[in-house]
Formats: structure tokens, C-alpha cells, sequence
């Protein structure tokens, strides 16, 4: 009886999220050891290091589990134990808030999932996901069409597909940093295990607008996460509205590789799927790197506000350096990882435009459009929280006096930092392994599909001429650079290092008040995208006399559409049908009676009819 | 014989319901309790249940003489009004109970199809017992009428246990007068703390828990 509700896989899938969720938590881990000592007491670390155990035990359980019974349980217990860790500053009232909204949209994506789990099981009668699979063949094409419906919008809650995002910029920034990298980086992963798990390799692919509707969705994740991202200035709620962009990337390949099966076209979807599994692998890295940095300049300065911050490149230049790397990785410069998987996906959707004929021609031609619109926005959103927080002058006094972290969490940023390069530069090796999982995935022997290697290049056999070397590439900076440097010497002379105050008209007075902020920043952006954003501002001066303010006083926001439009009203709503329920509620003991007295009768009249 | 104990024990429940007085409430309960420790015990010997003849004694002495002399002498002490205050006058509340009484008979004769003329009374008045037990919590101000209810409704689950469905195990009818005798001291305690509390014991000033 244990058995049959107990049952694990370790199919090349699960293994690979097994191996995705360990890669990320053991450097987060060792990341902790030092983060919690000096933020938190005894008992409160025990508690952390508790739950982060359980949280991780939880996620391996969710990507092992063999049947929908034990998935369903390890899925609750994933959302619960994460929920804790959200909350875990207890006193502050906005993390009870981040907490409530994470666990409000935890709990709708499980029902939604318990509903498509139900009708599964009323199909199959079983729990075991392969009886599923074989019962699933013969269910009408509408039920199973509900199915796969269900099954989006429930682990597209925990995923943080548009419009089920509002959670990621609440939760992700209120929990500690080394479990922030985590929720990030692995957490809202499963749900994508979930997707393929349930959808691809249990449901099948049956109709072409599924794997139509995950693309249109996920570049609309895309937009939406990154000019969100643009605007905001906390660091870590910057980083989470990233994730939502990065989870519109892997969907991308997900959703193209859905289109390839069920056109028939086995070695793109297998690309496709490899791409999407390749970004996924190095969106884990690369953000919980970010998240752990951002978790060592909060221990350095006590803020995460990128406004507050700055100059911080000379007082920890290690937190920074890694820093740097996950920028750069995130925003997809050559050779780093993010780069590979990002072009990997782009010339998934260029092949897909080429290889398919009609609407679906012009429809891959938006996606690689709006996929290279958001690798734009993300570079530019990047080069703001690197160039605000790192660069220029210390904008508050705290900053001047940080001090770099110690060794537990330097460690723990080298180990993701180290595995950024390595994932960049080795990609002939890993295309391999990501390729036999997305061929598992796909129901295509992957070994038969070459991915022609010579020396340190891959071209597809079907694809010609396309080239993916990126330790060349890195030659060629280096190379590039090395030539630039030798040409400037060669014309100017050796530099010669000049150093003064910044010319300012004869003030001399500035300070880093004058600064460049990172709201100035995005503004070009606020106003190219005000139809999104909606920016807004407040404006206040105290006029002393009619020529000089006193004070002045500057606003900017942009409007949070999906929480102010959808989500208030629909709350609202709940609200005032509450409220009308309260007419029956008058607190009179007679009352109540009455209404038990009453559904008694009715139930008797009701034996008596029928 | 039989017969004419349960007539009398719908009477006693009519009474119940168009009781002006708390001690005369009072005295309908005992008089009721009585005329159910009888049928029981009538029943016990015919039935020549040793078990039965027990519990008949029990409800004697706990529902005609134990229960009743609790609450008197909580009205006496608390020196509560002796008029019991209605949402729903005698008459209509009588009226009603006729109703109630129809009903339960309908619903009785549903359900026992099978059985003999007996039976299917039996049935019937013990759903009423309980219909006019609620109906009297429901329509009476003073939290004793409540107290009075409750054990109204447990007189009828008893009837319908002990003769329609020939009695339960001895335990549980032992736990049940245990439960029923906790049950009254409890509410015998919390009317004292109501008076206190709301000087009077009007549940109708008891909706301050309203959200």
C-alpha cells in the first residue's frame, strides 16, 4: 500500500532537476553559514537552516515523485516550508504581507492543479503516472483540453507566468537572500518541471494552440518582468521581476519545442526543449548568484535600495566582481552561459520561421523580435543596477564604511560564479547532455540526432552554417582588446592617471547628491513604455518667496497594472460579496438556531419528496 | 397502555411549547421525563431487559427529580422573572407545533413504511419531541427555555433509540446521561455567569460577538 503512494522516478528529467536543485542549494547552503550569523540569534539560525533543509528535501521530492498523490503532498509541502522562510522576519509587517499574497497564489495554482489531478485520476483510476499516461490516449480532445488549462494556470502560479507574477516581487525580496536564490533560481523551476512532466510527457502535445498559447504567454513574461525590472530600484525586487523575464525565455523553448512535436519535426523540438532546459540550468546559476550578491551587499550596507548605494566596486570588490559576472551572463554578453542559451533559443525561433510555413512563419518572427527587445531591455536594465550600485561615488555614509563578507559567503558566490564560465565556455560538452534529456523529454532517441562537432564548433546538420564557439569568442575579445590596448598605446602614449574633482562650473560643491540616479536612468524608458507603465509623479515645492524654493520635493512611480487593475478589483470584489453576506450574520442566538432548525426542516421535506 | 404513554408524551411536548412560566416549563419536563422512565421501564419488562429497567430507573432520578431541582434552584437563586419572554406568542406557538407535528408525521410514515402502527407513532412523536425541543430554543428569550430545549430534543433521540430501535448498548446510553448530566451543570454555570455578566439571562443580549 506504501508503495503505491510512494513511488519515485528518476527518469533522465527528474534527474536532471535533481542535479538543476542540488547545484544551486549546496552553494547557497554554504552561502548561509555565513549570511544568518550575522543577521540573526541561535535559535532563529537553527530554525532557518531547518527549514531550508525541509524547503530543499521538498523540491527533490516534487521533481522524484512517481505518482500525482505523493506529488501533490511534497508540492503543498514545498509552498508551505518556502512560505516560512518568507516570513522568517517575523516583525517586519511587510514580509506577513509578502507572505500572505505568495500563499493566497499558492494555494489557487494547487487548486487548479488538484482539479487537473482529479480528472486525471477519474480517467485512470489510478495515481501512478505512467496508468495515467495510458489512460490519458483515449480521453475526447475537449477534456483534454481542460486538462492541459488546468495544468497552466496551476504551475503557471508557481512559475510566475503574466498575469500570476504579482507574487515573485513580493516573496522573492522578503526572504533571506540565500533562500531568495533558491525560490528564484529553483523553486519556480519545478513548475516548469511540472509543465513538462504533466503536459508534454503524460498529456502529449495534442493541439497546436497549446504550445501557440505557452509562446504568446511567456513573451509576454518576458515584456512585462523586464520593463517592471527597469523601473524598480530594490535590488532583490528587481532581481524577481528578472525572473519573470527569464521564466518567458525557457517557456520560449518549451512552447517552440510543443509546436515542433506536434508538427513533426523531432530534431527542432529536441533543440528547442535543449534550449529551454539549458536556460533554465543557467538561469538557476546565474540569478542565484545575483541574489546572493545582492544578499552581501545588504549584509555590507544594510539596504537594498540602489538609490541608497554606490561606489561599492572599491570597498567589496569580490561581492562585485561576482557580481559583474552574473550581470553579464544575465544579459547575455558572449561567452558567458547566458548568452548560449539565450542564442540558443533565438536560433530555435529563427529555425522555426524558416523550417514553418504561414502564420506560424510570422508568429516565430514576433517571438525572436520581442525575445531581442527583451535581451536589450535586460542588458540596459543591468548595466542600471551594476552602474548605480557599484559605480560612482557612496551615496550615504553607510556605504563608505562596508566591509566585504566573509568566507562562507564568498564561497559560495566563487562556486556559482565559477560554474557561469564553465557552463559559457563548455558548451560543446553540455549541449550533449542537455540534448539527451530533451530528447527523453521529446520521445526521440537524442543519440541518433547529430550535433555535428568539430573541434571546439557545433552545426546542426539541418542548420547550416550556424556556429556556437565560445571560447573563440572569448579569444576574440581578449583579442580585441589586447589590439585596442596596443593601438592606443601606440597613438596617445602610455595613460597617465590624472586625478581631480569633476568640473562643475565653478560650484565646487558637489557631492554624490548630484549623482547620476538610477531613476534618471530608466527614464527614457518610463517614457517610451508609459503606455505600460504609467508613469506618474508628485511634485511639492515650499516657495520661500516668489524666486527661491525652499524645498522641493519629487515623486516618480510607475503603475503596478496587473495589482492595480486586476487584482484590486478582484479583491474588492471578494470584499463587498463578503460584506453582503454578512446580512444573515445578527449575532442572535435564536437567529442561528433558527437557520439549523430550519435546514432541518428542509432536509425533511426534502427525504419526504424524493 | 404504551399508546397512551406516548399521546402523553406529545402532550407534554405541546405543553412544553405553550408553557407561560419558567417553573411551569420546568414541571412540563419533569412530568414528560416521567412519563418516558414509565414507557421505558413498561418496555424493559416486556422486553424482559434487565439493562433497560436500569436506565428507566436513571432517567427517574436524573431527568424528573435531579435535572429539574438543578434549574429551580438556579431560578430561585439567581431571582430571575418568572415569566418565560416569547419571540412567538402561545397560541401561535402552539399552532405551529401542530404543524411541526404533521410534518414529523409525514416524514415518519416515510421512513417506517414497514413497521406496525406503534412503531410508526413512536417515530413520530419522537421527531416531534425533537422538532418541539428546537423550536422551543429557538423561540424563547430566557436562556433556561434553551437549557429546557436541548434536553426536550435529548428526551426524543432517547424515545427513538430505546423503542424504535429496541434500545442501545447499555454503555453508551450510561454515557449519554453522563454527558447530559455535565451538560446541565456546564449551562447551569454559564446562565449564572450570563446574569451576571448581562444582568438577566435574555440571550437576545448576546449578539455583541458579531464581526
Amino acid at each position: 500500500m506504501l508503495n503505491t503512494y510512494f513511488s519515485l522516478v528518476f527518469d533522465p528529467l527528474a534527474v536532471f532537476f535533481v542535479i538543476t536543485i542540488l547545484t544551486i542549494s549546496i552553494p547557497s547552503f554554504i552561502y548561509s553559514l555565513g549570511y544568518l550569523k550575522g543577521h540573526y540569534s541561535t535559535r532563529k539560525i537553527v530554525l532557518g537552516q531547518f527549514l531550508f533543509g525541509l524547503f530543499v528535501l521538498a523540491m527533490l521530492a516534487v521533481v522524484t515523485a512517481g505518482n500525482i498523490f505523493f506529488f501533490l503532498i511534497v508540492w503543498e509541502l514545498m509552498s508551505l516550508s518556502s512560505y516560512f522562510l518568507v516570513i522568517f522576519d517575523t516583525e517586519n509587517k511587510k514580509s506577513i504581507e509578502a507572505g500572505t499574497i505568495y500563499m493566497v497564489m499558492a494555494q489557487i495554482g494547487t487548486a487548479f492543479l488538484i482539479a487537473a489531478f482529479l480528472l486525471m485520476y477519474q480517467q485512470s483510476g489510478s495515481f501512478d503516472f505512467y496508468v495515467i499516461k495510458q489512460a490519458l490516449v483515449s480521453l475526447p480532445i475537449q477534456q483534454k483540453n481542460i486538462l492541459f488549462l488546468l495544468l497552466l494556470v496551476g504551475f503557471g502560479a508557481k512559475a510566475g507566468i503574466v498575469p500570476l507574477h504579482i507574487w515573485l516581487p513580493y516573496a522573492h525580496p522578503q526572504a533571506p537572500s540565500h533562500v531568495s536564490a533558491l525560490m528564484s533560481g529553483v523553486m519556480i523551476k519545478t513548475a516548469i518541471y511540472g509543465l513538462i512532466r504533466f503536459v508534454i510527457l503524460i498529456l502529449g502535445v495534442n493541439a497546436l494552440w497549446w504550445g501557440e498559447l505557452v509562446i504568446v504567454l511567456a513573451c509576454i513574461s518576458c515584456l512585462v518582468g523586464i520593463l517592471n525590472a527597469l523601473t524598480e530600484h530594490d535590488l532583490k525586487t528587481l532581481l524577481a521581476y528578472s525572473s519573470v523575464e527569464n521564466i518567458g525565455i525557457i517557456l520560449l523553448g518549451v512552447g517552440a519545442a510543443m509546436i515542433f512535436i506536434k508538427l513533426g519535426y523531432p530534431v527542432l523540438a529536441v533543440l528547442a526543449m535543449g534550449a529551454g532546459l539549458y536556460h533554465l540550468f543557467n538561469h538557476a546559476i546565474f540569478k542565484g548568484l545575483l541574489f546572493l550578491g545582492a544578499g552581501s551587499i545588504y549584509n555590507a550596507t544594510g539596504s537594498r535600495n540602489i538609490e541608497k548605494l554606490g561606489g561599492l566596486i572599491n570597498k567589496i570588490p569580490w561581492t562585485s566582481s561576482y557580481f559583474l559576472l552574473g550581470s553579464m551572463a544575465i544579459s547575455a554578453l558572449p561567452p558567458l552561459n547566458g548568452f548560449v542559451s539565450e542564442w540558443l533559443t533565438l536560433l530555435v525561433l529563427f529555425l522555426g520561421a524558416l523550417t514553418l510555413g504561414g502564420g506560424l512563419k510570422l508568429f516565430f518572427c514576433f517571438s525572436a523580435a520581442i525575445l531581442a527587445l527583451t535581451g536589450g531591455l535586460t542588458a540596459a536594465c543591468f548595466v542600471k543596477a551594476f552602474g548605480i550600485t557599484f559605480l560612482g561615488q557612496a551615496r550615504s555614509v553607510k556605504v563608505e564604511q562596508a566591509k566585504e563578507c566573509g568566507l562562507a559567503m564568498n564561497m559560495g558566490m566563487a562556486i556559482l560564479a565559477f560554474l557561469v564560465v564553465i557552463l559559457g565556455l563548455g558548451v560543446v560538452f553540455f549541449i550533449k547532455i542537455f540534448g539527451f534529456v530533451a530528447g527523453f523529454v521529446m520521445g526521440v532517441d537524442a543519440s541518433l540526432i547529430r550535433f555535428s562537432l568539430n573541434s571546439f564548433v557545433i552545426s546542426l546538420p539541418l542548420a547550416n552554417n550556424i556556429f556556437l564557439a565560445t571560447p573563440q569568442l572569448l579569444l576574440l575579445l581578449l583579442l580585441c582588446a589586447v589590439f585596442a590596448f596596443v593601438l592606443l598605446n601606440l597613438f596617445f602614449g602610455r595613460a597617465k592617471v590624472l586625478l581631480g574633482k569633476t568640473w562643475d562650473c565653478g560650484y565646487y560643491k558637489l557631492t554624490s547628491r548630484n549623482e547620476y540616479t538610477a531613476t534618471g536612468f530608466s527614464k527614457p524608458f518610463r517614457l517610451a513604455f508609459s503606455f505600460f507603465l504609467l508613469p506618474y509623479r508628485k511634485l511639492n515645492k515650499v516657495k520661500e518667496s516668489f524666486y527661491h524654493v525652499k524645498n522641493f520635493y519629487y515623486e516618480t512611480h510607475t503603475t503596478k497594472i496587473f495589482m492595480d487593475y486586476i487584482y484590486r478589483n478582484l479583491l474588492g470584489s471578494t470584499f463587498r460579496l463578503a460584506g453582503s453576506m454578512r446580512g444573515i450574520q445578527t449575532g442572535s442566538i435564536n437567529i442561528y438556531l433558527g437557520y439549523i432548525f430550519l435546514t432541518i426542516l428542509l432536509l425533511l421535506v426534502f427525504r419526504g419528496i424524493f | 397502555m404504551e399508546f397512551f404513554l406516548i399521546l402523553g408524551l406529545l402532550a407534554s411536548a405541546f405543553g412544553l411549547v405553550s408553557a407561560k412560566r419558567l417553573s411551569v416549563l420546568i414541571g412540563n419536563f419533569s412530568l414528560q421525563s416521567l412519563l418516558l422512565a414509565i414507557l421505558t421501564f413498561v418496555e424493559a419488562v416486556n422486553l424482559g431487559q434487565l439493562g433497560l429497567c436500569i436506565i428507566a430507573l436513571l432517567v427517574l432520578a436524573l431527568k424528573v427529580v435531579i435535572i429539574p431541582k438543578i434549574l429551580s434552584n438556579i431560578t430561585k437563586e439567581i431571582k430571575v422573572n418568572d415569566n418565560l419572554e416569547f419571540y412567538l406568542n402561545p397560541q401561535l406557538s402552539l399552532l405551529m407545533a401542530l404543524l411541526l407535528t404533521y410534518l414529523c408525521w409525514t416524514f415518519a410514515s416515510v421512513i417506517f413504511v414497514e413497521s406496525d402502527a406503534v412503531a410508526k407513532m413512536c417515530g413520530a412523536v419522537s421527531f416531534s419531541m425533537i422538532a418541539l425541543g428546537m423550536f422551543l430554543m429557538i423561540f424563547r428569550v430566557k436562556a433556561l427555555a434553551q437549557i429546557i430545549g436541548l434536553l426536550a430534543m435529548e428526551n426524543g433521540v432517547f424515545l427513538l433509540a430505546a423503542l424504535v430501535l429496541n434500545g442501545m448498548p447499555f454503555l453508551v446510553e450510561m454515557a449519554i446521561f453522563f454527558d447530559v448530566f455535565v451538560g446541565v451543570v456546564i449551562l447551569g454555570v454559564f446562565v449564572y455567569r450570563i446574569n451576571r455578566l448581562f444582568v438577566g439571562i435574555d440571550v437576545s443580549k448576546l449578539n455583541r460577538l458579531r464581526g
